[in-house]
């Protein structure tokens, strides 16, 4: 009886682990980046300088945008396979309308493009109750073949450079224009995401929507603006990367959509809704781009960075998942009774 | 029965990558010494120890002689390389109807008459020591070749090369490019992803004052303002040799169809339009039947030419690939099972299956495009500026089509 | 299945009686009222299309994606979506066996099959036994997969007549071997997957653990079933015919290389979600995936038949591909089995 209990003054010491083991997988995202960026700056050469960081800042710029608007959508639950082409429709139209157009409006019919996209997954997400999986895989596809056929298959290139070289040169100290507006923005969606009523919401949503139902949120609607709001940055970072290089590709954002999906995981966002910040995705794309750039730096090849990010990948959810496991294997077990019956038993 | 299953397939695991690690091992093992003959061709040592003297270091660079050095099928790796004739350049080229191809003269005749912007000045030293960075645009077994023969190349002449890859993805390839400067290289060669991409990078790395040489892709007249010169294959102009080939072998008449290249990219509309001006002009009672981009996998492609074989019967007499291997084995299957083996059909690209198909008969003819000799060629290019020697604007690989006749000479062995 | 069925009559009941009976009638049938009408449509457009040799054209161009989407179906029966490493599995096992040629033809089947087998014997643990979400733990398996082929072969292509003397043709010739006359090989095998699956997921006591962690994972490890090991039983069996096809793949296209077999993992699941299983798990069957395949093949052909290009395609079939779900899902509601 004894050895019993005593064993379970051991779990009592889990629950305690436990707690710090949840705290310790809330700060994850950063505990990995700074692992990886300490390596980095020890072992790999011409990393440690303003120039490359800001590089590496530069190269976070679109997958951290689009990783906004994924995020969302992840928390409530939901995936979106579109991002992909989304972020080349939207480069691809600030490139075709801005001889037209001019730059701003042509961003912005760009970002409406991105938005209608989202609104249609939203729509069929929430109103025809298809998985959105199989609806965005399909707008994936249409989305793809519609730039294909406009374009021709043939890239876009604007020869004014103005817009370009303002974006990517240094303004502010060291930090270029193109950075400032991404992290804003993601500042900006964070704080609105996270601490306001409204943005609480696609939590609720996410973690419960039959719950968020009875709370009296309008269900459907958060999830199109979920939806909506990730066409829409996928649209803009995009287009902002076409600013910025002045020109667009047909195949610009093909590798962009599954390096976001493992961004967002690592940081923390879960597939299951509910949980996650956007904030801790944007730390993440930035943690894959210095891992990216630190072992170019030390001249490794694509097939080391794809096995070296497959890794971390592979070790946030094995980590996550024994979690959960461990978590599962003392559910319905109530510690608290028992320690106090051990207490009545020893006296 | 869970526990043993998991062990078996343990097992049978561990033992594959014992069996195909003894393999490899071999194959390493083999290769080794073959590659220290080759650079033991090239006094690339005694020349970086010789460093220090500027003017000793490039009279040793000079002396260097690459025309031994010979590419993995035993081909010269250094060919003369070609010019082109350059026609007039018409008011708005897109105006025009696609079949002229005068149409594609932007895509086509790029880069000879390029006024060139703050290109910097060759400090002719000698290539030897030099430390060059190449940044391609993706992995695939060409450009795996392609890296081969830049290395021998520099190895020959003492230089150092630093390859990065960014997997077809112009983002990274930014990424790349920006990496590549803050590294500061005496010369960065970049084969970019897209030809109107390559404007803004080119222009960063000039603006960097870091000489610069566009391989492979020819990118835009405006970004050939930044380079000191562009190396690669003149796409178009194989593709007309190809076409006439084409043509002779179809008797100049009967209905034709394309399997194109994958779109996003400059061969997407070389290896289209290239053949189909050229017919247009030479054979103008070919016809074209449908053009499609089946992406380069055999499983589709079969599908695809299936469906034509169906849907045009006896009309469909020719079909050009864009690529001899994965598409080309398509075409093969769906020709042998519909028994319209008459069927002529060319394709683009000299990998290892394109020429066993000439060889054995099924495909009529195929280009020669040497993936070391296109590195090489540019990685010479680099060593002669560096040493002081005139580079011209544009220097493209030879060209030639390979057909039954001399195929032995190209597959012995392939390069890919 | 006829149990749940009979449970849900008392509901079809309270309906509206036609909006049932089109519903019924449309969850029956299922996938192929869309494979009939293609097949009007095809003789409508052209002559050609009613012949034997075109239709054994689209089932041979579809057999490889078949035999996948056979094997994967049990993954999405079982609740999981689908496996993201599809390709990964099927270039390894591909690379494999012609790497291991030399040592006979029936070595580098076998080690072809336990490469793949092992890939999905360690999703399937992960999977099964953590539940690790399965998307992106398969995403990170061919990640990692695709990073250590590439590292692995030096970024090189490898050949079969290259790698292996004797056994060589033989290996070439897996993909391209008529039997019975005309029929080839590759669709004997794919027909026998689906005959396989269609037994083993209806008729064995595993086909009906596999559907009941599909739809009640909690329940199904309430009643005792080891979860684990038909989870894992899933993932395995699906790699073990993914990789089968993708040595059929590489003897088809005489090249084993890290980029065979890119794109089978989104055709796959568009396979099976199209032939009306659901990716919440214990719905359709592998029938209604045969048909899935099927609409997949006479769609392009109908289409190239027709002259629609290639980019027009994909619009076309995204869209028939959202329809159709929407559709099925829509009729499941209407008869009062909605689990959306």
């Amino acid at each position: 009886m004894l050895d019993r209990l005593e064993s379970l003054e051991g779990m009592m010491h889990n629950m305690d682990k436990k707690k710090l083991l949840n705290k310790l997988d809330y700060y994850r995202i950063y505990i990995i980046f700074a692992i990886v960026f300490i390596l980095m700056s020890l072992f790999a050469p011409n990393f440690l300088n303003v120039f490359n960081i800001v590089n590496i800042l530069k190269g976070m710029s679109l997958n951290a945008m689009v990783a906004v608007g994924f995020t969302v959508v992840m928390i409530c639950g939901q995936l979106d396979l579109s991002i992909g082409s989304n972020l080349t429709l939207g480069a691809m139209v600030v490139i075709a309308l801005q001889p037209i157009l001019g730059w701003w409006p042509s961003l912005a019919v760009a970002m409406i493009a991105g938005s209608f996209v989202g609104a249609v997954n939203g729509f069929l997400v929430a109103k025809a109750k298809i998985h959105s999986f199989i609806v965005t895989l399909g707008t994936m596809t249409i989305v793809q073949g519609l730039i294909f056929l406009l374009s021709k298959g043939s890239a876009l290139s604007v020869n004014d450079f103005t817009l370009a070289d303002w974006l990517e040169m240094p303004k502010f100290g060291f930090l270029p224009p193109r950075v400032i507006i991404t992290v804003s923005i993601v500042l900006m969606f964070f704080v609105l995401i996270k601490f306001t009523k409204f943005g609480k919401g696609f939590y609720l949503v996410g973690g419960n929507k039959e719950t968020a139902w009875l709370a009296g949120l309008n269900t459907d609607l958060y999830l199109i603006l979920a939806f909506i709001l990730s066409g829409l940055t996928a649209a803009l970072g995009g287009a902002l990367l076409a600013m910025s290089i002045s020109s667009a590709v047909p195949t610009l954002g093909t590798s962009s959509q599954m390096v976001v999906i493992a961004a967002v995981i690592i940081g923390g966002t879960s597939m299951a809704g509910g949980t996650g910040d956007i904030f801790r995705s944007m730390i993440a794309v930035i943690m894959l781009v210095t891992l990216f750039n630190g072992l170019m730096c030390c001249g490794a090849g694509y097939e080391v960075q794809i096995f070296a990010s497959g890794l971390v990948l592979a070790a946030v959810v094995l980590g996550e998942s024994y979690a959960l496991y461990q978590q599962d294997k003392v559910k319905g077990q109530r510690p608290n009774l028992m320690a106090e019956l051990k207490k009545g038993a020893l006296q | 029965m869970f526990k043993k299953s998991l062990a078996l397939i343990m097992m049978g695991a561990l033992s594959i990558s014992l069996l195909s690690g003894c393999g490899g091992g071999g194959k390493t093992a083999a290769a080794a010494p073959a590659e220290t003959k080759e650079t033991a061709a090239a006094p690339a040592e005694e020349a970086k120890s010789a460093g220090g003297d500027a003017s000793d270091n490039l009279t040793k660079s000079l002396a260097v002689d690459v025309s031994t050095l010979k590419s993995s099928d035993n081909q010269p790796l250094l060919l003369a390389t070609e010019t082109k004739e350059i026609p007039e350049r018409p008011e708005d080229p897109k105006a025009l109807p696609e079949e002229d191809p005068l149409h594609w003269y932007d895509l086509e005749y790029s880069g000879w008459s390029a006024e060139k912007v703050n290109i910097p000045k060759s400090p002719a030293d000698g290539a030897a020591g030099k430390k060059v960075t190449l940044i391609v645009h993706g992995d695939h077994p060409y450009v795996t070749a392609y890296i081969n023969g830049a290395q021998k190349v520099a190895d020959a002449y003492g230089m150092e090369l630093n390859v990065m890859s960014p997997n077809f993805n112009v983002d990274v390839q930014n990424q790349l490019v920006d990496q590549a400067i803050n590294a500061k290289p005496d010369m960065i060669i970049e084969i970019p992803t897209d030809a109107k991409v390559a404007v803004q990078q080119f222009r960063k790395i000039n603006q960097a004052g870091i000489p610069l040489i566009g391989a492979n892709t020819l990118p835009e007249d405006e970004g050939m303002k930044y380079v000191i010169g562009w190396a690669g294959p003149d796409d178009w102009g194989q593709m007309r040799m190809l076409a006439k080939t084409f043509a002779e072998k179809m008797n100049y008449e009967g209905g034709y169809t394309i399997a194109q290249h994958a779109p996003g990219g400059s061969p997407y509309f070389s290896r289209t339009y290239g053949i189909v001006t050229e017919l247009k002009k030479i054979a103008p009672k070919m016809k074209l039947l449908d053009a499609q981009a089946p992406g380069f996998e055999a499983e589709k492609t079969m599908q695809l030419t299936s469906d034509w074989i169906t849907k045009f019967g006896p009309e469909l007499k020719g079909i050009m690939a864009a690529d001899d291997s994965a598409q080309q084995i398509g075409i093969n299957e769906a020709c042998k099972n519909a028994n319209r083996e008459d069927i002529i059909r060319i394709a683009a690209g000299n990998s290892k299956v394109g020429m066993d198909s000439v060889k054995a008969g099924t495909v009529t003819a195929i280009t020669y495009q040497s993936a070391e000799a296109d590195g090489a060629v540019v990685t010479k290019m680099a060593a002669d500026w560096f040493n002081g020697v005139e580079v011209e604007p544009v220097r493209y690989l030879p060209k030639h089509i390979i057909t039954k006749d001399d195929v032995d000479q190209y597959n012995n062995p392939p390069q890919w | 299945m006829e149990t749940s069925m009979q449970a849900n009559k008392e509901k079809i009941d309270v309906r509206k009686r036609e909006v049932g009976k089109i519903s019924s009638i449309i969850n029956k049938l299922g996938v192929y009222v869309l494979v009939i009408a293609l097949m009007i449509l095809g003789t409508i457009i052209s002559p050609k299309f009613l012949t034997a040799s075109n239709f054994m054209n689209i089932i041979q161009a579809v057999s490889l994606l078949g035999m996948v989407a056979a094997g994967v179906s049990f993954i999405t029966y079982s609740g999981n979506f689908v496996d993201m490493s599809i390709p990964c599995i099927m270039a390894f096992s591909g690379m494999i066996a012609v790497d291991t040629l030399r040592y006979g033809i029936v070595v580098s089947i076998v080690c072809g099959l336990l490469t793949g087998s092992a890939i999905g014997l360690i999703n399937g643990i992960v999977v099964g036994k953590l539940k690790a979400n399965p998307i992106i733990w398969t995403l990170s398996v061919a990640f990692v997969g695709n990073g250590f082929m590439r590292w692995f072969y030096s970024g090189k292509q490898i050949y079969p007549d290259v790698k292996g003397g004797a056994a060589a043709d033989v290996f070439i010739n897996l993909s391209r071997t008529d039997v019975f006359g005309r029929i080839p090989l590759i669709v004997i095998v794919m027909i026998t997957f689906m005959v396989l699956g269609q037994f083993v997921m209806t008729k064995t006591k595993f086909g009906k653990q596999v559907k009941l962690i599909g739809s009640s994972y909690e329940v199904a490890k309430m009643t005792g079933i080891n979860v684990n090991k038909v989870v894992c039983g899933a993932f395995i069996l699906s790699a073990l015919a993914t990789s089968i096809a993708g040595i059929f793949l590489t003897s088809l296209a005489k090249t084993g290389a890290f980029y065979n077999g890119e794109g089978y993992d989104f055709n796959a699941v568009t396979a099976i979600v199209i032939g009306g299983m659901t990716l919440n798990g214990g719905r359709g069957d592998v029938v209604g995936v045969l048909g899935g395949v099927l609409v997949i093949g006479l769609l392009s052909n109908v289409m190239t038949l027709i002259g629609i290009n290639t980019f027009s395609q994909s619009i076309v079939k995204g869209i028939i591909f959202i329809a159709v779900v929407g559709i099925n899902a829509r009729s499941l509601r209407k008869l009062g089995r909605d689990d959306a």
